[in-house]
């Protein structure tokens, strides 16, 4: 398990072909290429947008803010990994959202075993998933809900999408120490809420 | 190892994840390789948070609009006045409808009342009563004059016919003031009133203003 890979992992979408040259055309005005490129990422802008507010609804909304958003910002795009720069903007939509709900920082999503909303099918995306994998993954989105909204935020961003601490920080307008406090909190409570599926991890 | 002699859990996950502050701590990486306790923190915050980075993306449960509507895009000047002038026109039109409005009632209502109203009254028959009254001070001074016209007609015909003469003008130029002084309030009265037409003009003014932008600014269909 320690093993796993952490650059773009088999279940994340992996950049288009001609990725650079859709980019490219969807810039200088092309209506179609801008709507590939967002079908073609739409999985992964959602899943983050799902991670940081939980609810099906609130994260499709959020992944189409992100859109428009992309959409005026596209023109003044500078390279980099595309995915990382849409899930960025996605982030911030996602995080607008949120402060808008105005949800209380320390309280969790409400566990989706005690009702409420659904966990998405993790193996969706890939239908050949092994069970064991999807099974830990199922786990892991629990345990994720059942942080504190702000510490469950910053582990998103930073530890399942990537981004830095500095990153995390300017996003949700926190603390630089504040931010690493959330993250090392939430992955300590995390391993607390995981310790009784030790065996998925060890497979 | 006594549990006062660990470092913070907080240590641990920031030395999980490579951080610098953390492994450049020599003391923290000799305790963690000889702690069993703090070596599993370790290891596990490591294992977690390779699943973290490998969890999947998550197909939308329903579809999303891939392309914001064209009037998403940026406005042209033209557009933006346009816009201006349809948010605009609402309000001016109701604005310019209630001004219209109060001028009218403000207009109608010293005439109406006139005819019926003690206070209208007062001011329509202001101006007559003044005007009984010069009469009544001119008729006066034809009375006083009168009899040092008569008396004058006693002593001499000629100085007496002047004399009465000279007395009635004056007594005419004193009535002719007081009329124009009287007129003259009379004007400030309506002067009080002119107000109102103005506010409806100004509301009807206000009307056409608003519908001529939007006709002129708007853009069409076709």
């Amino acid at each position: 398990m320690a093993e796993a890979p952490k650059t773009t992992p088999a279940a994340r979408t992996p950049p288009l072909q001609d990725e650079a040259a859709v980019i490219v055309r969807a810039a200088a005005g092309d209506r179609t290429a801008f709507t590939q490129l967002m079908e073609h990422y739409q999985s992964a802008s959602y899943g983050l947008a799902w991670r940081i507010l939980g609810d099906p609804d609130q994260a499709a909304d959020a992944t189409q803010d992100a859109f428009i958003h992309a959409y005026r910002a596209i023109k003044s795009y500078r390279g980099g990994i595309f995915r990382s720069w849409l899930l960025r903007i996605t982030a911030n939509a996602s995080y607008d959202i949120l402060r808008r709900a105005k949800r209380r920082p320390s309280s969790p999503l409400p566990d989706p075993e005690e009702g409420a909303p659904e966990l998405p099918d993790a193996g969706a995306v890939n239908p050949l998933e092994e069970a064991t994998k999807s099974e830990l993954y199922r786990h892991l989105e629990r345990a994720l809900r059942l942080l504190p909204n702000d510490q469950r935020v910053a582990v998103v961003l930073c530890d399942v999408y990537g981004m830095d601490y500095n990153e995390v920080a300017a996003m949700t307008e926190s603390a630089l120490g504040t931010v690493k406090s959330r993250i090392h909190r939430g992955r300590l409570r995390l391993r607390e809420l995981m310790a009784e599926h030790r065996e998925l991890f060890l497979r | 190892m006594l549990n006062q002699d660990h470092p913070d859990d907080e240590r641990l996950s920031a030395l999980a994840a490579g951080d610098t502050e953390a492994t450049d701590d020599a003391t923290l990486r000799a305790h963690v390789t000889s702690c069993d306790r703090c070596a599993d923190a370790v290891r596990d915050i490591g294992v977690l948070r390779a699943a973290l980075a490998d969890l999947p993306d998550i197909a939308p449960h329903r579809p999303l609009r891939l392309l914001p509507p064209v009037e998403a895009e940026t406005p042209s000047a033209a557009d933006r006045l346009g816009l201006w002038a349809r948010r605009l026109f609402a309000p001016a039109l109701t604005a310019g409808a209630a001004l219209a409005m109060v001028g009218v009632v403000g207009t109608a209502l010293p005439t109406l009342g006139g005819m019926a109203q003690s206070g209208g009254a007062d001011s329509a028959s202001g101006p007559s009563e003044r005007t009984a009254a010069v009469d009544a001070e001119a008729s006066a001074g034809q009375e006083l004059a009168a009899p040092f016209a008569t008396g004058d007609a006693a002593t001499g015909e000629a100085d007496g016919g002047e004399g009465a003469t000279t007395l009635g003008a004056g007594t005419d130029e004193e009535a002719t003031e007081d009329v124009a002084r009287d007129s003259a309030q009379a004007d400030e009265l309506f002067a009080e009133r002119s107000p109102w037409p103005m506010v409806l003009f100004a509301g009807i003014a206000l009307m056409i203003a608003a519908a001529l932008l939007r006709w002129i600014l708007v853009p069409r269909a076709g």
